[in-house]
């Protein structure tokens, strides 16, 4: 499992993905990682497979009894599976969770975490020194969805939004972003099923000073990139695969 | 369902099979207690005439309230067992997780961090596994005192035919219901055997480390 910094500047984000090791017939996921001073807030934490690698990864950064806090954007298992593992090696973390999931994700094992429910209209985490804030995603792709927003980094947590299905070894950052568009289309347009609910999201996120956004699948978008991501999304019709 | 375990089904499937076995089990045992039953009416119908079978009627009686109460205990052993071994099969994925996290990233700033929780998986593990082995002796000890219990119905069954008595029309009624309890005996030891069979296969399995 790969780990690279993202953002260090003051507090850190740390990106893991693109692991050589990985199943080759499981879809590549990035993890994401804030660590503010003596805490870590661990983000979509990923499937069972990925759990001992990100978890081997993690201990180059962090002691584990520092990761106070996970985020699952959704319920999906490429974004929290591995809950039931991650149960026994951070038994006094916190999930930071869709409320709407919460009886559906306690299937995947949680005897010791505690479930901090974000409510619809999503919510603020103090990590130390750093806020930041769950900002509302529904329907993008899951009927309970939330993104991690951080203002001093200027860093969107954008879940499913912005996916790419690529080769593990692809880049970290989006270079060319019309060339970029194949790789996320058909993901967009099946995975996401409201106009309005994206439509909605775009106009929410616009108001928001973001530098890198960054989704779990895929590349990073960064700049200019960002705005023109948001640009596209908002003209793409989603939610039409009705044969 | 199945009667016939192959050796290489899932540890999960031979214990869901075991219920099963016991589950068509059950039906049959209301059998054995309705020939109980019906001993004891004709034991009673017949009065001084029956004396000669009265020691086989009660007999049949016995093991049939015994038979009821086995069945019952296998079959919550089973469910037991089959509940334990979901857990100890998640117990035993987690340690191999986390204790390749210790052999792969050995060289983690902070990989001795991690050795609490590491030894609590370890630990669980080691408790769910010796949960399963007695599970799994109780339910041998179970099964071997049913098919002891169906051993003694079958000798019964075969004793009530050849005893004398005065009462021709009442030993007619008690051979009826001394074949209905040897076909019944007879179909919960072939269950049983298939269970025993289901059982060794998890055995096998275990040893193996599968
Ligand atoms: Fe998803
Ligand atoms: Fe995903």
């Amino acid at each position: 499992m790969k780990a690279t910094k993202i953002f260090d500047k003051g507090h850190q984000w740390i990106m893991f993905g693109r692991d050589p090791e990985k199943p080759e017939n499981i879809i590549d996921t990035n993890q994401y990682m804030i660590v503010a001073g003596d805490r870590a807030l661990l983000m979509d934490p990923g499937g069972i497979e990925v759990f001992a690698p990100m978890l081997g990864a993690i201990l180059h950064h962090v002691k584990v009894d520092e990761i106070t806090d996970i985020f699952a954007s959704h319920q999906d298992p490429d974004i929290i599976s591995s809950l039931g593992l991650w149960d026994q090696a951070l038994p006094h973390a916190k999930l930071h969770s869709p409320w709407l999931w919460e009886g559906f994700l306690r299937h995947f094992g949680m005897n010791n975490i505690q479930y901090a429910a974000i409510p619809d209209e999503g919510s603020e985490l103090t990590l130390g020194e750093l806020d930041i804030r769950f900002i509302p995603a529904h329907y993008l792709h899951s009927s309970g969805n939330f993104h991690v927003y951080d203002p001093k980094a200027k860093i969107l947590m954008s879940g499913d939004v912005g996916a790419a299905l690529e080769a593990c070894e692809a880049p970290l950052y989006v270079e060319d972003f019309d060339e970029h568009i194949p790789k996320m289309e058909m993901f967009h347009k099946r995975w996401m099923p409201s106009n309005r609910a994206k439509n909605d999201w775009v106009n929410r996120v616009r108001d928001l000073d973001i530098e890198y956004m960054a989704p779990q699948h895929g590349r990073i978008f960064k700049g200019e990139n960002v705005k023109r991501f948001l640009d596209w999304f908002e003209a793409l019709e989603v939610g039409v695969a009705i044969p | 369902m199945t009667s016939s375990a192959e050796p290489v089904e899932d540890k999960l499937v031979a214990l869901a099979s075991i219920a099963a076995e016991l589950h068509s089990v059950m039906g049959v045992v209301w059998n054995v207690s309705l020939a109980g039953k019906n001993a004891k009416v004709i034991s009673a119908q017949a009065g001084d005439k029956g004396r000669g079978f009265r020691p086989i009627t009660e007999s049949i009686d016995e093991i049939s309230q015994q038979a009821i109460r086995g069945v019952d205990e296998i079959s919550s052993e089973a469910l037991r067992l089959s509940k334990i071994s979901v857990h100890e099969q998640r117990s035993i994925d987690a340690y191999q997780r986390f204790n390749s996290v210790v052999k792969k990233d050995a060289d983690a700033k902070y990989i001795k961090t991690i050795s609490p929780a590491v030894k609590k998986v370890e630990d669980k593990m080691r408790t769910s596994m010796s949960e399963f082995k007695k599970s799994m002796n109780h339910l041998t000890l179970l099964l071997e005192t049913m098919d002891q219990c169906m051993l003694s119905a079958r000798a019964v069954a075969s004793v009530s035919r050849i005893v004398t008595s005065s009462g021709q029309e009442y030993r007619d009624k008690l051979t009826v219901v001394s074949n209905d309890l040897d076909k019944a005996a007879s179909y919960i030891k072939q269950r049983l055997s298939n269970s025993y069979r289901h059982l060794n296969n998890v055995n096998a399995l275990r040893q193996k480390g599968i």
